[in-house]
């Protein structure tokens, strides 16, 4: 292939073009999301009813942060959830897990609530697991470990998934994307995201039941 | 004394025995042995099973493999079975004139009628008598789409049901007041005709709809004449047993069943010649090829589906045995009707519908040549005499005669992975055997194609083991519905599925299908073909044809050991009033090692001294 100048410029340009249309997301980050309004319960209890999946958030979730790494409001990732759960005829319930800000601490937690053993665990950023109670903490049913990849799709999908393992169906795992360039982008932000979150922990502390208007 | 090895090549395993014979009719066996096969049966490749399974056998022992005397082969009537699918029927839609699928989870129910509309639009139209089925598209969220559906109904709209893109059914019924039948996860949606009199009908859990899979309900809400209703016969046909279903009448839409051309079957007997066309079903085919006997050749149209398979299983017997394609014959077939899902051309939803196919296995007798070949390439590498011995099928039954409490006269079943085989041998130890084309490899094949699962291997596993579906970390229930319990925890990826239970451990199975469904297709396959097949095999070597005249029969090969095929096999031969059990050669052996253990007793009868 020959490289003239012309077509130098034309890479260049584009490359250009790419790097502005990146920049707009980045400036999109700056957009204030108003926290959720939660109404606490009280202490957590052990759900008896066969028919739920419990959402577990960590302390700083909704309130201190309020969207996850690729924008989504937490408002968005709570209706999806919820919305993937009831699409299946199952409940859903929220509870904040105060004493850790780990994801499979958190899931692990929510599914020991959960009436049908079934939780989901969520971060700040977007990570999510969904755990069964009868596993060990850094085991899980459905891990989605890369946060820039959990969209509004895949969270409806990991709510509908983890309704379905209430109900004894079985699911196909919902598809893991995996993106090589994840890492290096986020990664950064991934680390002071957590730093954030894990301020807020109380250790020891026990989990609470939530409320939530969205 | 001699030692004498038996060695029986099958498509699936290789087998050994080892005997010394200390005069004539003299034998005792020291040992055999069992390893996989090693490349397609009969060709050279098979040698170096032959000498693993040998020395294996050889191992416990304090013999060489230089000591032993003599190698015998089995003969191995060389049968080599393939198999084929042909689709007779395809699905299209011509015009989107209907949806029908299983969302996993529809919204409301019941059955609606109206004449369809865009979300957008509904806040446009006057209220009055005319009901709407709405159809909302997958930009629209669902509390925003049931914000306007109530908006329009307080309205005095009236609302008869939804088409919805995504998987919202459930979420928009929850948020309006009253329920109506929403049809969710419509994929082409934007194909969906606006304006056009719709029917839409939603079946509780548990059950199918009614209403739309009968033509004579959909002539009464579209109000039909006779013509018309002949036409939607195959749009009720195709949304039967299907848990929601929108019919949507437009003027020229049309749904239509073709038949696709699979071509003819050719028969020649001694003096007749039959054809038969493969799209009218396994039925027909057995029937003509059962009356057509002694069969000569089978032969297949040119050109045509069927005439390619067939022209397929020639070009890879004359590979094997290096003889011209010409010289090789097809001389047995087994037709099964079979299902095979087929997305439906032009469809909303992406559905898909059972297409009939025909499974077919052909079989090709061949020379003896291949044995010879692989007997004289033994001898080479091991330096001990190497002989191909007797007919397989005489020294199966001979094999399974050691089965302790067994006489003549006696028939054995042979079902292997290419043919099943049966051989009968009366008082005057007279043996009359013979070949069908069709077993283990095809139904493996029907598995495969029925449950759409393009996975061969997870096919024979589904063939070869019980299935269970795991129902918390720590029990299972099996399919015959016993539970077992588990210290241990199970992989946390096994829970909720369905699992194959193979001998390595569980295997999970990504499929949305239902663990009974699956067995279904399970035990049909080996009925449709084992069951089939063993019949029609003790019919060709019964006593006058009639299998009531024998009055044992002995289960020998792989098969024999399966979980369920001999119980199945059993049940079917109990109404001819025949006792079956599975072969125990030798007492120790089980059904295994027949054809081994009969060539070395073949061997010791003609040894001379």
């Amino acid at each position: 292939m020959q490289i003239s100048e012309e077509l130098v410029r034309q890479i260049i340009l584009d490359v250009l073009k790419q790097e502005q249309g990146e920049g707009k997301p980045a400036k999109r980050q700056d957009e204030q999301v108003p926290p959720l309004s939660f109404k606490e319960l009280g202490p957590a209890k052990t759900g008896t009813d066969r028919n739920e999946v419990v959402i577990g958030v960590p302390p700083a979730f909704g309130t201190h942060m309020t969207k996850t790494i690729i924008d989504i409001p937490h408002r968005e990732v709570l209706k999806e959830l919820f919305a993937g759960i009831e699409e299946e005829g199952v409940k859903a319930r929220l509870v904040r897990v105060n004493r850790t800000a780990d994801v499979g601490a958190v899931a692990h937690d929510a599914a020991v609530l959960s009436g049908s053993g079934i939780g989901i665990g969520i971060l700040c950023r977007g990570t999510t697991v969904i755990h069964q109670r009868d596993l060990e903490i850094l085991q899980n049913l459905e891990l989605f470990p890369q946060s820039p990849l959990v969209d509004k799709d895949a969270l409806r999908a990991i709510g509908r998934n983890a309704a379905k393992y209430a109900k004894g169906e079985h699911p196909s795992p919902v598809p893991t994307r995996n993106d090589p360039m994840a890492r290096p982008k986020y990664q950064g932000l991934a680390a002071l995201l957590h730093n954030k979150e894990t301020q807020y922990v109380k250790p020891g502390a026990p989990s609470t039941e939530l409320s939530v208007q969205l | 004394m001699r030692y004498i090895a038996g060695v029986d090549v099958g498509n699936n395993t290789t087998e050994i025995a080892i005997g010394e014979v200390s005069g004539k009719g003299k034998v005792r066996f020291l040992s055999s042995a069992m390893v996989r096969t090693v490349g397609i049966k009969g060709t050279l490749r098979n040698v170096i099973g032959i000498i693993d399974a040998l020395d294996l056998a050889l191992q416990p022992l304090a013999i060489q493999r230089k000591d032993l005397s003599v190698v015998l082969l089995n003969e191995a009537t060389p049968v080599i079975g393939d198999i084929a699918m042909e689709t007779i029927t395809e699905t299209i839609i011509t015009e989107s004139a209907m949806i029908g699928h299983n969302p996993s989870t529809p919204g409301g129910q019941g059955l609606g009628l109206g004449q369809t509309i865009g979300l957008p639009e509904l806040a446009a139209v006057a209220a009055d008598a005319q009901p709407w089925v709405v159809i909302i598209p997958g930009t629209a969220e669902f509390a925003d789409a049931a914000e306007q559906l109530k908006r329009a109904l307080s309205r005095g709209l009236k609302i008869a049901g939804a088409i919805v893109q995504k998987d919202d059914g459930v979420l928009i019924n929850n948020r309006l007041p009253q329920p109506i039948p929403i049809v969710d996860e419509v994929k082409f949606i934007d194909r969906v005709p606006v304006g056009m009199p719709a029917a839409l009908e939603v079946a509780q859990p548990g059950r199918t709809i009614e209403k739309l899979s009968n033509p004579f309900d959909i002539a009464t809400l579209f109000h039909l004449d006779p013509e018309e209703t002949r036409k939607v016969v195959p749009i009720a046909r195709a949304l039967m047993g299907t848990r929601s279903a929108v019919v949507i009448k437009t003027p020229k839409g049309d749904i239509e069943e073709r038949r696709i051309p699979a071509g003819k079957i050719i028969l020649l007997g001694h003096r007749q010649k039959v054809e038969v066309p493969v799209d009218e079903g396994a039925d027909a085919i057995m029937a003509k090829v059962a009356d057509v006997y002694p069969m000569e050749e089978v032969q297949a149209e040119p050109g045509t589906n069927v005439g390619g398979m067939f022209e397929h299983v020639r070009q890879v017997m004359a590979d094997l045995t290096d003889q011209p394609v010409s010289t090789i014959r097809v001389q047995d077939i087994l037709a099964v009707d079979t299902f095979k899902p087929q997305q439906i051309l032009g469809s909303l939803a992406g559905e898909y519908a059972l297409g009939n196919a025909v499974g077919l296995a052909a079989m090709v007798h061949t020379q003896k040549l291949p044995m010879q070949r692989l007997a004289r390439k033994l001898e080479e590498e091991i330096g001990i005499q190497t002989m191909v011995g007797g007919v397989e099928a005489d020294m199966a039954i001979r094999g399974a005669l050691t089965t302790p409490g067994t006489d003549a006269p006696l028939a054995i079943v042979d079902v292997g992975g290419g043919s099943t085989d049966a051989s009968v041998i009366n008082t005057s130890c007279e043996i009359k055997s013979t070949h069908q084309a069709g077993a283990g490899d095809m139904v493996t094949m029907l598995i495969n194609t029925e449950l759409g699962l393009e996975d061969f291997d997870l096919a024979e596993n589904i063939k070869k083991y019980p299935l269970a579906k795991v129902e918390s970390l720590f029990h299972m229930r099996h399919e015959d519905g016993s539970v077992q319990f588990f210290q241990q925890a199970l992989d946390p990826r096994l829970f909720g599925r369905v699992v194959v239970l193979t001998d390595s451990g569980p295997l999970p199975l990504e499929t949305r299908q239902l663990l009974s469904k699956i067995v279904d297709v399970r035990r049909q396959a080996k009925r449709k073909v084992f069951v089939k097949n063993a019949l029609r095999a003790l019919e060709r070597v019964a006593p006058a044809n009639n299998i009531r005249l024998i009055s044992f029969v002995a289960m020998v090969g792989g098969s024999g050991l399966d979980f369920e095929i001999p119980s199945m096999i059993s049940d079917a031969l109990q109404e001819y009033g025949v006792v079956t059990g599975r072969a125990n050669v030798r007492g120790t052996e089980g059904p295994r090692n027949a054809v081994a253990t009969g060539l070395v007793l073949a061997y010791a009868e003609e040894f001379g001294g």
